[in-house]
């Protein structure tokens, strides 16, 4: 499907007679993410780059999303997760609905929040966006307006009218399209238990330097009063795997300071080594656990987070020394005339 | 006739706007399609791993920085705004002195519960004190106000009871300021003086019947004034003063008194009044007090080099006053080398702003019907801006050295840390006033724009040549120094060790008579050259001092009358110290495309300070040597113009950190960001 995608947006963007592309999912879901179980199997034994290949080709479909020359409109109602979210959150246009559900669940799978997720949870309010990537918390359509996620919220009945009127427009103005949008637009409330009504806990919190940090910082809040979000919370971080936490937070904070296609470059360095498994095996094991076995009790290597010394962390980061190895290389954009908005992912 | 002809063709055609017929004809003015906005990323490209040249430039804990960097982003408390699809994050300056007062003492306290100041007095190390230079480099990069604010508190409240006080003061103190429960600060300039810190006219006398200091300020020269903290919000006070014990002047000594209690009423006996607006640094609240006779306790004598005893007896254990004095303030020098480095990030700053947007904006073809050039690509400019670059890379270097050598401090290393801090601080802020002025000009109208940062900067960071020791004394010091260095040599017959004048012992360099490419690029002819100069001008500044003192004139006297040459000889040595840190820099790195860009402003940094006056003024250099430095310099700007984006990226200043005009300026300025 990445191929496929990768191929159509190329060619859309030479088609003079493309003003702006629709994404929408099929049944209940938007996109529940790239095939997991099936990467694991391709993996088994040395060939890691069998899935390295997949990541380069779906981090390159990311990056051209960001940087695309015309508005792409993700009609997101359903489910949207993992490479779900890498192929909509990079377009100019996220319309949301009540049926939304998004999620970055990666840290309990041993892998880390990748597809330039670095780059979109960074730029979320105060720390949410740590929040997010390190608990692989569910927000529903209200939540995803509210922070970002998502540029528009339409109620599922109207959409066949949204797309209809989109497919007349016959223009690529990112301000007429949003206008047309905000026709069949309503502006939902977050519900009362709303993860978005926490953000002055989230963000004294998320905001320590380690996660040993926040899992402390998070502790403390409960001396006080009990809190059932709270404990949850440290309980959701303390079943995942401790190096995908910790991978997951400096990716975090690093793309917080860097454009969308260093953040690519440095994901696909992260996935490399997650594939070839040689720091730590804690993706297939997680895979095993939640996805094939199903048993849900994976058993993490290391398995506290005081073992995940620095210089494991570091060589996640490092580029990969085997042959032929080389650092992703995203397409050069410089050839067609950027939106503005996407000029300033760079 | 011809010109006539040609004016009535030009005429005939305006009137009939026929179509181009005749290859005579004029071509038709047509407009230019609309100027578009490029990123530089897209057509500049990296030829060595920025994060690499990062680490070499910041030196140590860069993650910590970043995430104090990702702290103040993520805050509306630090004044995020949205320009040109980009979010920027920078003081709102045109809000009122009294509510950007306000504002800088709230970012405190956010900072404060985040816990960015935990161990900042009470955790000892040399991790923990370079990790406290770092948060200060970041924290300056947001506001020079709330740098100066926890500058003031932490290094000179704070530091002043860690190295005046003793066992008793840090038990009482230091816990209570690392968590702002007491606010402090710091009064030792006067109205009357500043440089001359031993001609302050405060008086303090002992009570023994009370066992109480009586602090009072006798005369109106005397207040104590720019007490940054004072004006609003300090609680205490560090209070410097003459100290009269039984009628004897003891001296200048320190004490701890308080001003205000603790909801905010300045105590009695206390008068605090306002600086009132400044040209920069309004977010500081900076104050003014007299003390009418307050008594303070006995204990609030900060005793590490002396003390009174309960029935009034001076004691100390250094004799000689100036020694004592010298000690005393020998730890002040942390706050030196803050105000050093900070003026590198600055710097840094403006050049990154500077050159980001020499790479986007254009001006003039050169050909009609061509493109207009992109500033950058203009010698001229880059004449302006690459050597500035240059500058601030070394003067990185020299930074990374000055914080290690302090925080590695001991007894014996106490006059070195002196000379260099004092060289280095004198000198990064003058260049940093430099560069900020040329960034600003480089910017053109947009550097006049407040958000734009690198225009307002001046007037921010202009205090950093006259606090903390006014340059120019500092850099007499250093000439003293020096002095001092050649005189104990000659007269002990021994080598020259030390500051690193050790070249001294060596024997004269030769400059070729002849200066091809190859010799100006080579470090050790630029070596040699600015060794060349500082040890000539240690000889002749000693050979004028002499034949002052041989008419008659005291040294204090030959030293005022010497004074070209001991500016010229510090500056020399300044030049040569920092020179050495680049070079040892770029010994550090294997072979590769880093250290070869390295090089090359190493070499461009050399021929700058060997192009100053000094050089043909003294001889050391012929007309035409001069002359072909000047031509290398040009050619090595040239050769560095590739790697503009890359040295200004490795910085490591986030986009929020900079401004609108480094990025998309056009968008930024659009109609559509006016409607939001």
């Amino acid at each position: 499907m990445i191929s496929r995608l990768l191929e159509l947006f190329l060619a859309y963007e030479e088609d003079p007679n493309v003003k702006l592309v629709i994404l929408k999912g099929k049944g209940r879901a938007f996109c529940a993410g790239g095939d997991v179980a099936a990467l694991v199997r391709d993996i088994r034994g040395d060939d890691w780059r069998a899935g390295a290949k997949f990541f380069l080709k779906e981090f390159t479909l990311n990056y051209l999303m960001a940087a695309y020359s015309k508005p792409q409109v993700s009609i997101l109602n359903g489910i949207v997760m993992g490479g779900g979210a890498g192929a909509s959150v990079h377009g100019r246009f996220r319309v949301a609905t009540e049926n939304s559900v998004f999620a970055m669940p990666e840290t309990a799978l041993g892998l880390f929040p990748d597809v330039g997720a670095s780059y979109f949870l960074s730029r979320l309010p105060g720390f949410f966006g740590e929040y997010v990537g390190l608990t692989g918390s569910r927000l529903d359509g209200a939540e995803m307006l509210a922070c970002g996620l998502a540029t528009h919220f339409v109620p599922s009945a109207k959409l066949a009218m949204l797309e209809a009127a989109l497919c007349i427009v016959d223009s690529s103005d990112p301000v007429i399209i949003s206008s047309i949008i905000d026709q069949y637009c309503e502006q939902p409330s977050l519900k009362e238990q709303s993860v978005y009504k926490r953000l002055d806990v989230i963000d004294r919190c998320f905001s320590q330097k380690t996660v040993e940090e926040i899992i402390s910082a998070l502790e403390r809040e409960l001396v006080h009063k009990m809190d059932v979000w709270i404990s949850t919370t440290i309980q959701t971080l303390k079943k995942a795997s401790p190096t995908s936490l910790k991978i997951s937070l400096r990716s975090i904070r690093e793309g917080r300071l860097q454009g969308v296609g260093q953040c690519l470059v440095r994901e696909y360095r992260m996935v490399c080594h997650v594939m070839r498994g040689e720091v730590s095996k804690d993706f297939f094991e997680g895979c095993r656990a939640i996805l094939l076995d199903k048993d849900k009790n994976p058993k993490w290597e290391p398995s506290k987070l005081e073992l995940v010394t620095d210089s494991r962390v570091d060589r996640y980061f490092s580029k990969m020394n085997t042959e032929e190895w080389e650092d992703l290389k995203l397409p050069t954009r410089s050839k067609h005339k950027l939106p503005l908005y996407a000029i300033a992912k760079l | 006739m011809d010109r006539a002809f040609q004016r009535t063709k030009i005429l005939t055609n305006h009137l009939l706007q026929s179509s181009p017929s005749s290859p005579a004809q004029i071509p038709s003015l047509s407009s230019n399609a609309c100027l578009d906005y490029s990123p530089p990323e897209l057509s500049e490209g990296y030829a060595f791993d920025i994060k690499e040249m990062r680490q070499l430039l910041d030196g140590h804990h860069v993650a910590d920085r970043d995430w104090l960097f990702g702290m103040m982003m993520q805050s509306k408390l630090f004044n995020p705004r949205v320009r040109g699809g980009k979010v920027f994050v920078s003081p709102d300056y045109n809000q009122s002195m009294e509510q950007q007062r306000e504002m800088t003492w709230k970012r405190i306290v956010y900072l404060l519960e985040r816990g960015v100041f935990k161990g900042w007095l009470t955790e000892k190390g040399e991790e923990a004190e370079m990790r406290k230079f770092a948060y200060f480099e970041a924290l300056g990069l947001f506001d020079h106000s709330i740098a100066i604010k926890l500058g003031v508190h932490f290094f000179l409240w704070g530091g002043a009871i860690q190295f005046f006080g003793t066992k008793h003061h840090h038990d009482k103190w230091l816990r209570d300021t690392e968590n702002y429960l007491i606010k402090g600060c710091f009064a030792m300039t006067e109205l009357g003086h500043g440089s001359n810190v031993r001609g302050i006219e405060t008086v303090t006398t002992y009570d023994s019947n009370t066992g109480e200091f009586v602090i009072n300020t006798p005369c109106e020269s005397a207040q104590k004034y720019w007490i940054g903290g004072a004006a609003n919000h300090a609680t205490h006070t560090i209070v410097f003063s003459q100290l009269n014990i039984n009628g004897t002047n003891q001296g200048v000594h320190a004490f701890i008194a308080q001003i205000r209690d603790a909801v905010g009423n300045v105590c009695p006996n206390i008068r605090i009044a306002d600086c009132g607006h400044k040209i920069g640094l309004n977010g500081v609240d900076n104050g003014r007090i007299w003390f009418d006779n307050v008594r303070v306790p006995r204990e609030n004598l900060l005793n590490s080099v002396a003390d009174v005893s309960a029935d009034g007896k001076y004691l100390s254990s250094i004799k000689d006053p100036d020694q004592r004095f010298a000690a005393f303030l020998a730890p002040l020098t942390a706050g030196r080398v803050n105000i050093a480095v900070s003026a590198v990030y600055q710097s840094k700053v403006g050049l990154a702003i500077a050159i980001r947007y020499a790479l986007t904006r254009r001006a003039f073809s050169v050909k009609p019907n061509e493109p207009e050039v992109l500033l950058l690509d203009y010698p001229s400019h880059q004449r302006r801006l690459v050597p500035l670059l240059a500058k601030t890379y070394a003067m990185s270097f020299a930074a990374n050295y000055l914080k290690m050598l302090y925080v590695k401090r001991t007894p014996q290393s106490n006059k070195t840390i002196h000379v260099v801090s004092s060289s280095f601080k004198a000198v990064f802020t003058w260049n940093n006033m430099q560069i900020l002025q040329e960034c600003r000009e480089a910017c053109g109208g947009q550097g006049l724009k407040t958000e734009n940062r690198v225009g307002h900067l001046k007037g921010e960071h202009d205090v950093q040549s006259t606090f903390e020791g006014d340059n120019n004394i500092l850099m007499q010091q250093v000439s003293k120094a020096l002095f001092a260095e050649y005189v104990a040599a000659q007269k002990k017959n021994k080598a020259f060790k030390g500051l690193g004048l050790e070249h001294m012992n060596k024997p004269c360099p030769v400059i070729p008579s002849q200066l091809t490419s190859a010799t100006l690029r080579c470090s050790q002819f630029q070596m040699d050259a600015l060794c060349l100069r500082e040890r000539d001008l240690l000889k002749c500044f000693v050979l004028d001092v002499s034949q002052h003192q041989a008419k008659g004139e005291s040294k204090e006297h030959a030293f005022i009358m010497s004074y070209q040459l001991a500016e010229d000889l510090s500056r020399a040595f300044s030049d040569r110290a920092i020179f050495q840190k680049f070079v040892e820099a770029e010994a550090t790195l294997a072979a590769g495309s880093l250290k070869d860009v390295l090089g090359m402003l190493r070499s461009l940094y050399a021929l700058i300070c060997i192009e100053d006056v000094a050089f043909l003024r003294y001889g050391y250099l012929s007309v035409d040597n001069a002359a072909a430095v000047r031509r290398e310099i040009t050619k090595v700007c040239s050769e560095l113009r590739p790697h503009a984006l890359a040295l200004v990226s490795s910085f490591g200043i986030p986009d929020a950190f900079l401004s609108p005009v480094a990025f998309n300026w056009i968008d930024a300025n659009s109609w559509s960001s006016v409607q939001h």
